[in-house]
């Protein structure tokens, strides 16, 4: 047993920390965290020169190969900035979904652009009729002569103004039920016919994709099969705990934060920390920090020394999410007015826990998952 | 990062030997009850028993180190050990011996060579088991304004007062007590640690009947000292210092030391499931049922993982400052919440014993009563929330350091 992070982990953390704060000072961060696509060209750019666009990809791919866990060690300092922008959507989810789901000469294709940051890839997979399982896509990809043509709507779409390429999951098939005909197509951006926008409100940067009419080619189709759910969920497993891994982060950082303001700031002429009602509500952040970065690391570990992994991915995912939500909620009881200023640092954490709540699945549905689960293995 | 302990070539064959030793030692209906208050005196004496047999094989502290009577083996060994306990439902030490488990790291800080070699041995071999006497009818939470006090006489010390909520119903061998030796001295310089044996004259113990009492051989005690004469001897940490030994007594039962142990109870709930049924179907695939476990399982998880973490910071000896009471207060909340989930999934079944409708042995009904009486012991969990407070330095800069502890005795937590 051993629960600290190796020499090369070390080296990651320090990079990716050197990195935040050297690209991303406060200022920039608040901005950047409201803004359409949470991106600027330059640092993206200096982003893959660091390797953390690759973060996930092969060598012989332009990437930096590194493990699950090694990967979630550099999310988690994205994640205190907190970091927006393509990061999760492009180097680890689209990375990992293209990596299940695609041919060798796909990959050979695709991953190195990812890897450069020549191309920004995200997942288009939720709908109007919200939801992670099957039979909540129903977008069609109707099979014509030279490739495949898309109608349809895909709402909830994070950086959907940021990327260059859709991974879209739709029905190839015509049945609307079930797994089966569950396909994923790669779209161009600037695809003819397709139409995106961000949407307003307590969410930054995602958006809604309606595709009129938009055509792609045969080459299009990921794999060559038309079935492609399994490998999707595959994908997913290995991306939830990274994910994760950021909220762990975001997690961190509103708990320093917060010890901080208890410490400085006055009333009744002691610092507030002294009330234990204002400690209460640290404690509580602390707490589902802990519980968030261990539920993470261990179904990493499991992912990366190639144990069943399902329930620990799908528990961390709730643990964390749920985390820090309810921790930026403390974070604001123990920081009282202040901490609502978008120039106080708390607000963009409040915003990136509600727009990551639902990614890849609200915590409901994978309390499900997780019941499922348990149910067919024998804990007796 | 690896989560699990491998096991070593070695570990596996000790494992048979183990096996083999349980096997003819350990007859089958050897007591083992739900609810500790539902030993009888009789089964209480087998305990000790097979507590005396494990001692004198170096297996019942058996990462305890030899030189002061203790098995001296490896934490790989010690866990194989425990784990051949644990297939039989039994764990180390297997009755209630809170003077061995928290008292010996207390002692090996603390204590003086001289100590050590007298009073160490006759605990890691089982000949003696002992209880704690801290909490007072009058000071629990604000445990330093406790009032018993000991006052030198010579080679003596002379005890007056009462504590409460001490031991279970049986015999007892020795006692871990704080006291008031300087009445004039201020707070936390004004108290002495004693170990002292329990049968000395002018001591005397009256039942509390608790909620975990229930059983026909419950109870806990209030402990009446009367002008006892306690051996200069039994002092342990110098003159005035009991608060400063105390303060590593509370960081191992906070549950700085983690465990590895497996959630028994959770084990229990699942199997339950899976065999009871309503209207015809199964518990388990009740979709209400199954939404109330996954919380279950939510939680048992997270203790899990903090105990392990705590398990893995104190056997490498990290530097940790929050994590014990951390762990505590977080088992103690949901220990309630637990509780209320189990009861909600199984509803009036949940609250009885009745070996004829219950289908847990009584485990589950014992629960619902443990869960409440949990919160209290080792500091309440408000308390908790104070030390963590301290530890991690809300509204302070100076963070408050933690007990001092050298070693610990028990391979799983």
């Amino acid at each position: 047993m051993d629960l600290s992070l190796n020499e090369r982990q070390l080296q990651l953390k320090s990079a990716a920390r050197e990195f935040v704060a050297k690209e991303y000072p406060h200022e920039k961060l608040a901005e950047l965290n409201r803004s359409d696509t949470g991106l600027e060209r330059d640092t993206w750019r200096r982003a893959a020169d660091v390797g953390l666009l690759g973060a996930l990809i092969d060598p012989n791919l332009q990437g930096t190969g590194n493990s699950l866990t090694d990967a979630a060690v550099i999310f988690e300092e994205l994640g205190r900035g907190p970091v927006p922008g393509p990061f999760f959507s492009s180097a680890v989810l689209s990375t990992l979904i293209i990596d299940e789901c695609a041919t060798p000469e796909q990959r050979s294709a695709l991953l190195p652009t990812l890897a450069s940051g020549q191309e920004i890839a995200t997942l288009a997979m939720t709908e109007p009729g919200y939801g992670w399982d099957p039979e909540s896509v129903q977008v069609r990809g109707k099979r014509v002569s030279d490739g495949y043509l898309l109608n349809g709507t895909k709402l909830f779409v994070h950086d959907v103004l940021a990327a260059t390429k859709f991974i879209c999951v739709v029905r190839t098939n015509g049945v609307k039920k079930g797994k089966g005909g569950l396909s994923v197509l790669v779209v161009d951006a600037n695809a003819s016919g397709l139409h995106r926008r961000t949407l307003p409100g307590f969410m930054n940067q995602v958006g809604e994709l309606r595709f009129e009419g938009v055509r792609v080619p045969e080459e299009a189709l990921l794999g060559n099969i038309t079935d492609s759910w399994n490998q999707l969920q595959t994908a997913f497993q290995k991306a939830m705990p990274i994910l994760s891994a950021f909220k762990v982060g975001g997690c961190e950082a509103i708990f320093q934060l917060s010890v901080e303001y208890s410490r400085s700031r006055i009333a009744f002429g002691v610092p507030i920390g002294r009330f234990q009602r204002v400690q209460d509500h640290i404690i509580e952040i602390v707490n589902r920090l802990d519980a968030a970065r261990w539920t993470t690391y261990e179904a990493l570990w499991k992912l990366d020394s190639g144990r069943p992994a399902a329930i620990s991915s799908h528990l961390s995912k709730i643990v964390a999410s749920e985390g820090y939500y309810e921790g930026c909620n403390y974070a604001h009881e123990a920081h009282g007015g202040i901490g609502t200023s978008y120039e106080y640092p708390l607000v963009a954490h409040t915003r990136m826990s509600r727009t990551l709540l639902h990614q890849l699945g609200e915590p409901q549905y994978h309390r499900q998952q997780l019941a499922t689960y348990m149910a067919a293995q024998d804990y007796a | 990062m690896d989560f699990e302990i491998q096991e070593t070539p070695e570990a596996r064959e000790f494992r048979k030997d183990v096996r083999a030793w349980l096997a003819t030692n350990i007859p089958k209906d050897f007591p083992r009850h739900a609810d500790p208050s539902d030993y009888s005196y009789d089964d209480f004496l087998k305990t000790r028993d097979l507590g005396r047999k494990l001692g004198e094989l170096g297996w019942l502290w058996p990462t305890a180190p030899k030189k002061y009577g203790g098995g001296g083996l490896s934490i790989e060994l010690g866990i194989a050990l425990e784990e051949e306990l644990d297939q039989l439902d039994l764990s180390l030490p297997p009755y209630y011996d809170p003077g061995c488990r928290y008292g010996a790291p207390v002692l090996m800080v603390w204590g003086t060579e001289e100590q050590k070699t007298r009073l160490l041995p006759p605990m890691f071999k089982g000949e003696v088991a002992g209880w704690q006497l801290f909490t007072e009818p009058t000071s629990g939470s604000d445990l330093y304004s406790l009032k018993t006090t000991a006052v030198r006489d010579g080679n003596h010390y002379v005890l007056n007062g009462q504590k409460a909520f001490v031991g279970t119903a049986y015999d007892v061998d020795f006692f871990i007590i704080l006291v008031r030796t300087d009445p004039k001295a201020e707070r936390y310089k004004n108290l002495g640690w004693f170990q002292m044996p329990a049968n000395l004259p002018g001591i005397s113990r009256s039942p509390m009947r608790l909620l975990w009492t229930d059983g026909t051989g419950g109870a806990s005690n209030i402990v009446t000292f009367e002008n006892v004469r306690v051996p200069a001897s039994c002092l342990i940490g110098g003159e005035n210092n009991g608060f400063e030994v105390s303060k590593s007594w509370a960081e191992l039962e906070h549950g700085i030391a983690g465990t590895i142990r497996r959630n028994r109870l959770i084990t229990r709930l699942f199997a339950y499931v899976k065999q009871a049924q309503r209207g015809g179907v199964h518990l388990i695939d009740d979709p209400q049922v199954r939404s109330v476990l996954t919380d279950i399982f939510i939680t048992s998880e997270v203790n899990r993982l903090l105990g392990l973490r705590n398990y893995w910071m104190s056997r490498t000896q990290q530097p940790v400052t929050y994590q014990g009471p951390q762990a505590s207060y977080i088992r103690k909340m949901s220990g309630l919440e637990t509780a209320k989930n189990i009861l909600k999934i199984l509803g009036p079944y949940a609250l009885t014993s009745d070996p004829l409708w219950d289908l847990s042995d009584g485990h589950v009904e014992a629960d619902q009563r443990h869960s409440i009486c949990a919160l209290h012991p080792g500091a309440t969990e408000d308390i908790q929330r104070v030390i963590m407070a301290r530890r991690i330095g809300i509204g302070r800069v100076e963070i408050e350091k933690p007990g001092k502890l050298t070693s610990l005795v028990t391979p799983v937590g």
